[in-house]
């Protein structure tokens, strides 16, 4: 008890300092000569730097791990299977000494930020008191539940049904909580609200609020209620904070002096908050589930005995499952983002892909495709433990030749560093007559289409590697029917309605001329095709030919997006290129309605289907683990990659076009020094998890020892 | 465990060193590390930190061998696109822009509209797409400005500080005084301010003869000083124009009416309200009429829904339309 108590009492000391920190700053006003401190002589940007990505590492694991924790708690308790109850509660015990780290990084954050550029943070602390209050309540929040939700694990774990009356009152608030999200959804309660955040708040808030209180029955889904709370409130930490963020690239609700001319609400709900929330959300899902593959690796290539290794073999794969849902949305998250950098000021676009950060977009090319080709490798690599999937090693040359083709496509840049004599040979142009065409926006939207359309393949060969024949989907009843129309349905409406809205599209809402439209409906007809081969898909599905719908929905899917509009992505460029961010949008939809009809089929295609032989967990290769824990290390790199880039986009303003960066030392650094700093973060990081997962293992080795008692 | 964790260990500083290493190589390529800008004089060696550091100019152009942009035109010698040097192109492009606007462009004046105006004459086979270096986030000064152009005149030209500081050309005397105006209305650009102008101000006022009339006529507006025209969209109800004021009408079956006074005759008036349509409300059917003057027909709200860059842009082409009508 002691112990638990000294943990809340470190865990609440930073929150304490925050607040009294918050308190104790004199505003600041944007107009004011800025003051800048250094400590001990060091460079106070880079002190920053380190501090902000080490304590963004942490958070980003203490917000990703519960995210599936929960997930996999609910299989366990749906399907009754002890195992996935015992592996959510193994991924919930590392976080336990993470979060108390996270904590401790960001009280010494915030002392750095408010000593050391105490004008700005003078200034913030001015216009989000009020959410800084919020933020520093909800800590408290996180921290109680984090620690109820770990350490309530086996006292609620019961399935005795409460009384008919208390589900009754669960039931009705839970109805209420859901039909309230819906009509937040379709802005009907916050219409005034801009249309992503009410999304994000609908979606990521009130709706699984409401899902958790319907399905509350007995102690199990209380503990799964808590767990879901435990998000909600982890992610509202997270939506503060990137509020933050996003105020100091967009800011809104002050005039050019700084001044309030607008409501805290217009400042906190600026133009990148949410766009940056979204890809923050996914990555920190991406982010923890790795980190716990690499805990996973790092125990399969030190365990001892085959049980172990089947264990950990098996926790390695479900993280990396997660990881992998995560990573398929996550270029599309990054692209709404850029999207909406561009909107906020072009030139800060530009200064993105085509100025100081076009050779770090290159480095981010180069760690993203390897993201995936190594996920890809350990798939494949995984299919050495399922008996009879040999039959389908003939496909993985097919896929890795598309990955590798499509990644080097990517990786080209639009123009190549060449020496002035070496500009003259080629007329004074830097541009291949060729390879320019692979650096352009079409070619990188085709390529990166088909590399997740790889990838989603890869797993379906894994999905079904051991098992002998598709089942008839026709004899599951019902179940298969609505899910598989319904998967359907979605499909019809995410493209259709896009479809749709690009056939009616003015030209002139993009500053194009009238007969301009040939390309909208050009693009709008392919998807009315792309809905129709959807409706055949289904209707084969249904009628037990489910390997052919799942075929002609794919290859239909795939030359949409990688073949036909990476090619008419060209024409659209030449001719009409404000569209092209409209084409890109055709893609993304029908690659997104592609996996979740091919999922519903999947689901139904091998559901009791005879199996080869039974899954040999434990029989990969070591090799494979390291691939595990690039892609953990690679995946972190990456983070601090991209966040160099999203704080550098503000050039020489600590608020952009409000408050400039006077400090000497405002310039955007080399990607040298990016890569020294972001290399210094990711190693005191992976040092910091390593020690947190030994105290892990030798806290459950004491426990293991201890019994039960 | 521990055996493998070393093992980790060694494959993590493995990756970190290929890391380092593509970042060191990729620095060298793109010519090292930039400093902060500091103090410096309008002359070429200031203008060569400006290019090369505060102004971005080297996100777009090259200078011959240094630098590897080719979003704008290379400003050294650089293959048959580019045999001239900035400094003597400048000249050439000067006669032709002389040419087609029939005023005398010197090599100066060419250089300073290039940077002022960047869309008047745009190089062939580029867009028009150069930001504006005087609005945020670039944001030189007119200073700076002036020594950008020291540098590109002495790629392969002649200085001429004297038509640069001391006796600067009329044309060029415009420029300057555009971008002074624009930076005076907190450095927003003007031509994107023309269209959040349109967007939200041309449906209720007028300019140069086009809009709407439910606000006053916005013709001149920069006569009235930058003050003015902040504070107007700031707080509208502070700077009432006189036949805008505002008037709750009670008509004597109860309905309200609010709107501006735009006809007044003995049998009746007219009340034109915010939306633009005009209701003729005969003097026998009026209860009350009464001025508001803590209202205006413009939105109460409207800075909230502007962004600062908006505002910013609004204001800087607001502050240019006097040099418009004069123009005229």
């Amino acid at each position: 008890m002691s112990t638990q108590l000294s943990r809340k009492a470190r865990l609440a000391l930073p929150l304490v300092v925050w607040v009294f920190v918050i308190l104790a700053v004199a505003p600041a006003f944007a107009l004011e000569a800025n003051e800048y401190r250094q400590f001990l002589g060091l460079d106070s940007r880079k002190v920053i730097w380190f501090l902000a990505q080490m304590h963004l590492f942490f958070a980003a694991f203490v917000l990703g791990v519960p995210l599936f924790a929960v997930i996999i708690e609910i299989v366990g308790w749906r399907n009754g299977e002890e195992r996935f109850d015992k592996l959510a509660y193994e991924f919930t015990s590392l976080l336990s000494v993470a979060y108390a780290t996270t904590a401790a990084f960001g009280g010494l954050l915030a002392f750095a930020l408010f000593t050391l550029y105490p004008t700005f943070m003078g200034y913030m602390a001015g216009i989000f008191k009020d959410v800084m209050f919020f933020y520093a309540l909800l800590f408290f929040g996180e921290t109680f539940l984090l620690y109820l939700y770990y350490y309530g694990w086996n006292w609620l774990s019961s399935s005795k049904p409460f009384g008919l009356a208390t589900r009754r009152v669960f039931q009705g608030l839970g109805a209420v909580v859901v039909l309230i999200g819906l009509a937040f959804l379709f802005g009907l309660i916050g219409p005034e609200m801009r249309g992503d955040t009410r999304v994000f708040i609908a979606v990521l808030y009130i709706l699984p609020l409401g899902a958790g209180l319907l399905v509350i029955r007995d102690l199990k889904s209380s503990h799964i209620m808590i767990g879901i709370l435990l998000n909600i409130v982890g992610t509202a930490i997270m939506q503060l904070a990137n509020s933050w963020a996003g105020f100091m690239m967009s800011p809104a609700g002050v005039d050019a002096e700084g001044v309030m001319t607008g409501s805290l609400w217009q400042a906190f709900e600026n133009i990148l908050a949410t766009p940056i929330a979204v890809h923050r959300m996914l990555g920190n899902l991406a982010f923890g589930g790795l980190v716990a593959g690499s805990y996973a690796a790092v125990r399969f290539i030190g365990a001892k005995t085959q049980e172990e290794k089947a264990h950990y073999d098996w926790m390695g794969y479900i993280a990396n499952f997660v990881a992998i849902c995560a990573l398929i949305p996550l270029p599309f998250a990054g692209y709404y983002l850029g999207r909406e950098v561009y909107s906020t000021s072009a030139i800060m676009g530009n200064n993105m892909m085509g100025g100081d950060f076009s050779w770090t977009f290159i480095i981010q090319a180069m760690l993203v495709g390897s993201l995936f080709l190594i996920s890809n490798y350990y798939l494949w690599s995984g299919m050495t433990r399922i008996p009879g999937s040999e039959r389908y090693y003939k496909f993985i040359k097919f896929i890795l030749a598309a990955i590798v083709i499509s990644f080097a496509v990517w990786l080209t840049p639009h123009n190549l560093p060449l020496t002035g004599s070496e500009v003259g040979a080629m007329g004074g142009t830097q541009y291949h007559p060729t390879l320019k065409f692979l650096g352009l926006m079409p070619a990188k939207n085709a390529v990166i289409n088909l590399i997740i359309l790889s990838t989603f393949f890869s797993f379906l060969l894994y999905r079904r590697g051991n098992k002998k024949d598709a089942v008839s989907i026709k004899a599951q009843g019902n179940l298969p029917r609505i899910v598989i129309s319904l998967a359907g349905l979605a499909a019809i409406a995410i493209v259709g309605q896009y479809a749709a809205s690009l056939l009616t599209m003015d030209p002139a809402t993009l500053d194009l001329p009238a007969d301009r439209a040939q390309y909208f409906h050009t693009v709008g007809y392919l998807l009315v095709f792309n809905c129709a081969v959807a409706l055949v898909a289904v209707a084969l599905a249904l009628t037990d030919r489910g390997k052919l719908a799942q075929g002609l929905y794919l290859a239909v899917t795939a030359f949409n997006v990688a073949i036909f509009l990476g090619v008419y992505g060209f024409v659209v460029m030449e001719r009409a290129s404000p569209f092209l961010r409209n084409v890109a949008v055709a893609q993304f939809l029908q690659l997104i309605a592609c996996l979740i009809l091919v999922t519903a089929i999947d689901m139904f295609l091998f559901k009791g289907a005879k199996e080869i032989g039974a899954l040999k967990w434990g029989k990969m290769t070591v090799r494979s683990q390291y691939a595990l824990l690039a892609l953990t290390f690679i995946i972190t790199m990456n983070m601090g990659l991209m966040g160099f880039i999203r704080s550098g986009l503000r050039g020489d303003w600590h608020i952009y076009g409000v408050m400039r960066d006077t400090s000497e030392w405002a310039f955007t650094p080399s990607n040298y020094t990016m890569t020294q700093m972001v290399g210094l973060s990711v190693f005191v990081f992976m040092v910091g998890v390593a020690f947190m997962f030994w105290l892990g293992s030798i806290a459950s080795q004491k426990s293991e020892k201890g019994g039960a008692g | 465990m521990s055996g493998s964790v070393v093992r980790a260990g060694v494959f993590l500083l493995v990756l970190l060193g290929a890391f380092l290493w593509i970042g060191r190589s990729i620095t060298n390529l793109t010519g090292g590390e930039k400093k902060a800008a500091t103090a410096f004089e309008i002359g070429p060696e200031g203008g060569e930190a400006i290019y090369w550091g505060k102004g971005r100019c080297f996100t777009c152009h090259s200078v011959g061998d240094r630098g590897s942009a080719v979003r704008g035109p290379n400003h050294g010698q650089a293959g048959e696109r580019f045999p001239l040097p900035m400094g003597t192109r400048a000249v050439e492009r000067a006669k032709e822009r002389s040419k087609k606007t029939g005023k005398e462009f010197t090599a100066v004046d060419y250089l300073i509209e290039s940077m002022s105006d960047p869309g008047a004459y745009v190089v062939e086979g580029y867009k028009n797409e150069m930001a504006v270096v005087y609005a945020p986030p670039i944001s030189l000064n007119l200073d700076e400005i002036k020594a950008v152009v020291t540098y590109l005149q002495i790629q392969g030209g002649e200085l001429d500080m004297e038509a640069i500081e001391a006796k600067p050309s009329d044309v060029t005397k415009e420029f300057y005084a555009k971008i002074g105006a624009a930076q005076a209305a907190g450095g927003g650009d003007p031509g994107l301010g023309e269209e959040v102008f349109a967007d939200n101000c041309s449906d209720c006022h007028m300019l140069n003869g086009e809009g709407g009339e439910v606000g006053p006529d916005l013709t001149g507006i920069a006569a009235k000083g930058l003050k003015y025209i902040d504070e107007s969209i700031r707080s509208p109800a502070s700077k009432i124009v006189k036949g805008f004021e505002v008037f709750e009408v009670v008509k004597k079956d109860g309905r309200k009416i609010t709107g501006t006074k735009t006809r007044d005759e003995a049998g009746e008036i007219d009340i034109t309200k915010a939306d633009g349509d005009v209701v003729t409300i005969p003097r026998d059917e009026l209860k009350t009429i009464t001025e508001d003057k803590t209202k205006t027909l413009m939105p109460a709200d409207l800075i909230e829904a502007l962004t600062v860059k908006d505002f910013q842009d609004v204001l800087s082409f607001l502050i240019l339309q006097k040099q418009k009508v004069a123009e005229k």
